[in-house]
C-alpha cells in the first residue's frame, strides 16, 4: 500500500514540488539562519578558541571575556605557576590601541602580545609567513580577516610599517584566526613589545595562560588557582562561552534570528500545511473508498505518513543541501570567515520538519480519519 | 523493483536520489568544515615545574642571573684620560691586578719637579755644611787668641755671627729637603691612585671605557659605569617573590630554575639566604612611568657549577621553590 | 457501539441459506434536535447466486440499507448476517478486514486512483490483502482480460473511457473473489445499451452460485435483468419480487 501512496503523491505534482518547496524553504531558512546566529555569536568566543594551547584562562574577578578585561599585576603570573596542577603559566595581553597607518589614516585594532619565550597564544595556524618572525625587532603579525578591513584584499601587508604609540611597528606574517565579533583588526606580538605598542598604565598583564599537568582536568586546577590566588579562573570552554553570552546579553541578535528562525518554521507550516491538506482533500474520495474496501486506518496513517516521510526527506535533504551551498558559496567573504555548520543545526531543522509534518499531517489525517467509508455511496 | 531505465520517474527515483547525494553532500561539508578546535601542546617548551615539584605545593617566581660578589661598578679615583687599558670583558682578574690607567703625566712631571727641589736642597745643605764650617774655624781661631790687641772685639763678634748664620741656614736647608722628599713621596701616590685594580678576584662583565676617552670621578656618561665585575664562580639567581606568597616559601630548599627562552634546562640552585628587606617589585619594561604597588622579597640562590654555560650574568630565569609543609596551599589535606 | 443495542425480538430467525439475512435493521440520523429514522426494522434475506436489485426513490433508504448490509455503517437497532458472521458484532478491525475478504464495491463514481495504471487499481484489494505488487498485477491483469480491457492494463485512469473505468472498477470488485458484491447505480452515468452491456458483463463476471449480487439502482431501464428486486419507500420493503409491480 506504501508504494500506492508513494504513487498517490508524486502522481499530483503541482502539489508534489508545493510540498517539496515548503519544506525545502522551510530547511534552508532555519537551518541558514541558525547556523549565522550560531557563527555570529560565537565570534564572541573566538578570542578564546584562537589561543590552541591555554586550557585554563585566569584573569581579574571583575574580567569577562577576552575583551573586557581587567589587567592584573605582573605577580599574577609567578601566584598562578606556583598553583599545584599548573604545567606551565604564560602572560597574555590583551588592549586595545590606536594604530597610524603609512596613508595616516588612524584605524582602532586590537593588540594581543603573547609570551615572549613559548610564543603561546598566537593562531595555530599562519595564513603567510612563520611565528618565527616575531624574534625580529619592531615584528607584528596581523590577522587575515583585518588585513582585508585595514589594506583591502588586493594588498599583500607583509612589510607595511604602522606606527603604534609613537613606535614603529613591521607587519612581518598573516595569521589564520577567527576575527573577533566587531571584526577589529588584530595585531599579535611579543608581550614585552606589545607592552611598548599600548599607552602605559601601570598594570597590564590581561590573562594568564595555563597548561594543566597531565592526570588533571582543567576544571580542576581552574577551580584550585581561583581558591588559591584569588584570581578568576576559566576553562577555555567555559571562557569561550562567557564570550558567547556576552554578546547575547548585550546584542539584539538573538532576538532578531529567533524571529527569522520561528518565521522559517510558521512559514513552512502555512505552505506545507495548506498543500498537504488541498492534497489529501483531492484524495479524500479514494481514501474513502479504500475504506471501503477494507483498509484500516492503521494503514491508512501509514501511508499519509509515508507520504509526509518522502515530502520531508526529499525536501529537508534539499534544504540542506541548500544551506550548504550557500555556505560554499559565501566562504570566500571575509564576514563568512571561519564559518561553519554545527552538526546540531541540521538536526534541530530535522526536527522541525518532522514537527512541521506531524502537525500538518495529523490535521489532514483527521478528516481521512473523519470519512465515512459509506459517503463512497453517495 | 528491478531498474529500468523506461520506468524512471523523476519524481519517485530521481529527487530522493539527489536528495540522498545532497544529504551526503551535506554530511561531508558539514564534517570537514568543523572548527578545530582541538588543544595543542606548545611548540616551544614553557617553564614547568618538573620532577617532585609537578605535584607538589610550590612557589614559583622570576629573577636575574647576578655574580656571588653582586655586580661590582668600578670607578676612578682621579680624573684624566685613560691611557692604558688592561682587561676586557670575560677577563678573569685577579685580586689587586690593574684594571686601567688614568693620564699620569702631570703626576710624573709635579714627581720630577719634587725631585728637583730634592737635589737642591741637598745642594743647599752642603753648602750650608761648607759655609758653617769655615765660620766655625775662623771663631776658634779667634778664640785661640789671647792677645785681645791681635783681634780686635768686633772681629770676634762678627765670626761668632757668622757661625751662628751658617748652621741656621744648615737648619733651613735640611727643612727644605723634607719638603722636597714630602711633595715626592705625594706625587709617588698619585702616581699609584692613577691605576685602578681589581678589587676582588673575579670576571670582567662589561668594559665601558676606551683608550684616550676622559674619566671624570663623578662617573662616566649616560651613568654607565666604567667596568662591571663580580665573582661568577659560583653564580647567584636573585628570585623575586611575591610578598603574599613569601611566608609559604620552604626558605632553605633547593630551587628549580631555568632561563628565559630555554625552558628545557632546568637546574637545581642551592639557597644562600634572603634578603632581609622587601623591596618594590622591578619591572623590565623599559618604561620611564612605571609605577609599581606589588613588593617583592628577594631570595638569594647559587647556580651549580655546572650550569655556568646555559646562564649569564643579567639573563632572566624563572624559578620554581617548594612551598613550606603546613603554610602550603589551602587545599593540602 | 450500537451493535450492543439489540432488539431482543430480532434475534435468530435466518434462514441457512442465506446470503445476508437482516432483522430488525433500524437507522435513526440526527440532523439537529430531530432524529430522522431512515430505515424502520428491516427484515430480509438476500440469497447467493441471485442478481439482486435494491430500489426505490432518492432518500428512501436504499444506499443506506446497502451500507449496512456490507458492513459500512452501523445500524441504530437490528442485526446483521453476512454468510452467516454477525458483522456488527465484530471489533471495528475484524470488520475492516471481513470486508477486505468478502466484500466487493463497484461504485457509481469509480474512485479509482488517478496516479496508478489499471492493473494497479484494479490489484488494491489484494495489495490490501498482503499479496505482493507483482502477483497481485497478474491475477489483476487475467481479470481485466475477462472484462475484455486487457490492453489496457498499462493505462492511467484519466487516459481511459468512463466505460474503461467502470470494467477497471468491476475489475476491482471482482479480482479478491468476494462472497458479496456491491453494485452502486452501474448505469447511472450510461445510456441504455451500453447500460444493458454493462449489466450483461456483471451477470457473466459476478454472479456464481457462492456469490450474493446487490445492484442499488433507480434506473427502470433495467428492472428486467434482476433475479428479485427489493423495493424501498421511506425506509420500509414496500416489495420483494422477481419483477416489479405494475405501475414502475
Amino acid at each position: 500500500m506504501i508504494w500506492i501512496a508513494i504513487r498517490m503523491l508524486t502522481g499530483d505534482r503541482q502539489k508534489f514540488y508545493g510540498l517539496l518547496f515548503g519544506i525545502a524553504f522551510s530547511t534552508l531558512l532555519i537551518t541558514q539562519q541558525l547556523t549565522i546566529f550560531v557563527n555570529l555569536i560565537e565570534r564572541g568566543a573566538s578570542g578564546a578558541y584562537n589561543v590552541g594551547e591555554a586550557q585554563v584562562w585566569v584573569m581579574d574577578p571583575v574580567s569577562r571575556t577576552t575583551d573586557v578585561a581587567y589587567a592584573l599585576p605582573s605577580t599574577a603570573l609567578d601566584k598562578v605557576r606556583g598553583v599545584r596542577g599548573v604545567e606551565w603559566a604564560v602572560p597574555h595581553l590583551r588592549a586595545a590601541a590606536s594604530v597610524r597607518t603609512k596613508d595616516g589614516d588612524l584605524e582602532g585594532v586590537a593588540i594581543i602580545g603573547v609570551d615572549d619565550a613559548t610564543l603561546i597564544g598566537l593562531p595555530k595556524r599562519m595564513a603567510s609567513g612563520s611565528i618565527d618572525v616575531l624574534s625580529q625587532p619592531d615584528s607584528v603579525i596581523i590577522d587575515d580577516v583585518g588585513t582585508i578591513n585595514m589594506f583591502g584584499a588586493d594588498v599583500d601587508p607583509i612589510g607595511e610599517r604602522l606606527e603604534l604609540n609613537d613606535q614603529r611597528a613591521v607587519i612581518r606574517g598573516i595569521a589564520d584566526s577567527i576575527p573577533s565579533f566587531t571584526s577589529q583588526v588584530t595585531l599579535y606580538t611579543k608581550y614585552s613589545q606589545a607592552l611598548r605598542y599600548v599607552p602605559g598604565t601601570r598594570n597590564r598583564l590581561s590573562f594568564v595562560l595555563v597548561g594543566v599537568s597531565e592526570g588533571q582536568t582543567a576544571a580542576e586546577v581552574a577551580d584550585r588557582i581561583e581558591r588559591d590566588t584569588g584570581l578568576k579562573a576559566e576553562t577555555r570552554d567555559e571562557f569561550a562561552q562567557a564570550g558567547v553570552d556576552f554578546i547575547i546579553e548585550n546584542t539584539g541578535i538573538p532576538t532578531n534570528f529567533g524571529i527569522t528562525v520561528v518565521l522559517g518554521f510558521v512559514v513552512g507550516v502555512a505552505i506545507v500545511g495548506l498543500t498537504f491538506s488541498l492534497f489529501i482533500r483531492d484524495n479524500i474520495k479514494q481514501f474513502g473508498a479504500l475504506k471501503a474496501i477494507g483498509v484500516t486506518n492503521g494503514r491508512i496513517l501509514r501511508m499519509v505518513a509515508a507520504q509526509a516521510g518522502l515530502v520531508g526527506f526529499i525536501g529537508y535533504g534539499f534544504g540542506v543541501l541548500g544551506t550548504v551551498g550557500f555556505m560554499w558559496a559565501f566562504s570566500g567573504n571575509p564576514f563568512f570567515k571561519g564559518f561553519y555548520i554545527p552538526w546540531q543545526i541540521p538536526l534541530i531543522s530535522l526536527g522541525a520538519v518532522i514537527v512541521i509534518l506531524a502537525i500538518t499531517g495529523t490535521l489532514a489525517l483527521r478528516s481521512v480519519f473523519k470519512t465515512e467509508p459509506a459517503s463512497v455511496f453517495r | 523493483m528491478a531498474f529500468n531505465l523506461r520506468n524512471f520517474s523523476f519524481s519517485r527515483m530521481g529527487l530522493p536520489i539527489l536528495a540522498v547525494v545532497g544529504l551526503i553532500v551535506a554530511v561531508i561539508f558539514i564534517a570537514g568544515r568543523l572548527p578545530d578546535r582541538e588543544l595543542s601542546e606548545p611548540e616551544r617548551e614553557p617553564p614547568r615545574a618538573t620532577g617532585a615539584l609537578a605535584d607538589a605545593d610550590r612557589v614559583a617566581g622570576s629573577g636575574v642571573v647576578e655574580p656571588s660578589s653582586e655586580v661590582i661598578q668600578i670607578g676612578t679615583a682621579l680624573s684624566g684620560l685613560v691611557t692604558d687599558l688592561r682587561v676586557q670583558p670575560g677577563d678573569y682578574v685577579a685580586k689587586g691586578q690593574p684594571l686601567f690607567t688614568v693620564d699620569t703625566r702631570a703626576i710624573r712631571a709635579q714627581l720630577q719637579q719634587s725631585d728637583a727641589a730634592i737635589g737642591e736642597a741637598r745642594a743647599a745643605i752642603a753648602e750650608a755644611q761648607a759655609a758653617q764650617a769655615t765660620a766655625s774655624r775662623q771663631l776658634a781661631l779667634y778664640r785661640s787668641i789671647d792677645d785681645p790687641a791681635a783681634v780686635s772685639r768686633a772681629e770676634v763678634i762678627r765670626a761668632e755671627g757668622e757661625a751662628s748664620a751658617a748652621s741656621q741656614r744648615l737648619q733651613l736647608a735640611r727643612a727644605r729637603l723634607d719638603s722636597a722628599q714630602a711633595a715626592a713621596a705625594s706625587a709617588r701616590t698619585e702616581l699609584g691612585r692613577a691605576t685602578v685594580r681589581a678589587p676582588i678576584s673575579g670576571e670582567i662583565l662589561s668594559v665601558n671605557i676606551k683608550p684616550g676617552e676622559y674619566l671624570s670621578t663623578m662617573g662616566g656618561g649616560g651613568g654607565a659605569p666604567f667596568i662591571e665585575m663580580g665573582e661568577t664562580r659560583p653564580l647567584h639567581v636573585r628570585i623575586d617573590i611575591d610578598e603574599e606568597q613569601a611566608t609559604r616559601l620552604a626558605m632553605g630548599a633547593e630551587a628549580v630554575v631555568s632561563p628565559r627562552g630555554a625552558a628545557g634546562r632546568q637546574v637545581k640552585a642551592s639557597f644562600v639566604r634572603a634578603e632581609p628587606l622587601v623591596v618594590p617589585k622591578r619591572s623590565l619594561t623599559n618604561s620611564a612611568s612605571e609605577r609599581v604597588d606589588v613588593r617583592v622579597l628577594q631570595v638569594i640562590y647559587a647556580l651549580p657549577e655546572s650550569a655556568k654555560g646555559a646562564f649569564r650574568v643579567g639573563q632572566q630565569v624563572d624559578a620554581f621553590i617548594p612551598a613550606a609543609k603546613n603554610t602550603g596551599t589551602k587545599d593540602a589535606k | 457501539m450500537m451493535a450492543t443495542i439489540m432488539d431482543p425480538s430480532a434475534i435468530g430467525g435466518c434462514k441457512p441459506d442465506a446470503a445476508i439475512c437482516t432483522r430488525g435493521v433500524t437507522r435513526d440520523f440526527k440532523a439537529g434536535q430531530q432524529t430522522i429514522t431512515v430505515l424502520h426494522g428491516i427484515d430480509t434475506d438476500i440469497r447467493a447466486g441471485e442478481l439482486t436489485f435494491v430500489v426505490g426513490e432518492s432518500g428512501s433508504g436504499k444506499t443506506t440499507l446497502i451500507s449496512i448490509m456490507c458492513g459500512i455503517l452501523y445500524p441504530t437497532l437490528g442485526e446483521v448476517k453476512v454468510f452467516g458472521t454477525d458483522i456488527y458484532r465484530l471489533s471495528d478491525t475484524e470488520l475492516v478486514k471481513f470486508r477486505l475478504q468478502n466484500i466487493g464495491f463497484i461504485f457509481q463514481q469509480y474512485n479509482l486512483i488517478p496516479s496508478i495504471d489499471a492493473a494497479s487499481n484494479a490489484a488494491v484489494p489484494l495489495i490490501a490483502q498482503g499479496m505482493g505488487r507483482l502477483e497481485a498485477r497478474e491475477r489483476a491483469k487475467a481479470m481485466l482480460e475477462r472484462l475484455n480491457i486487457g490492453n489496457q492494463a498499462d493505462k492511467l485512469p484519466n487516459q481511459l473511457s468512463g466505460g474503461q473505468q467502470q470494467r477497471v472498477a468491476i475489475a476491482r470488485a471482482l479480482v479478491h473473489e468476494p462472497r458479496l458484491v456491491v453494485c452502486d447505480e452501474p448505469t447511472a452515468a450510461l445510456d441504455a445499451s451500453s447500460g444493458r452491456r454493462v449489466m450483461d458483463l456483471l451477470r457473466e463476471v459476478a454472479v456464481a452460485a457462492d456469490r450474493a449480487c446487490i445492484i442499488v439502482t433507480h434506473d427502470n431501464r433495467i428492472f428486467d435483468l434482476a433475479d428479485r428486486i427489493i423495493q424501498l419507500e421511506d425506509g420500509r420493503i414496500t416489495h420483494d419480487g422477481t419483477t416489479m409491480p405494475d405501475g414502475h
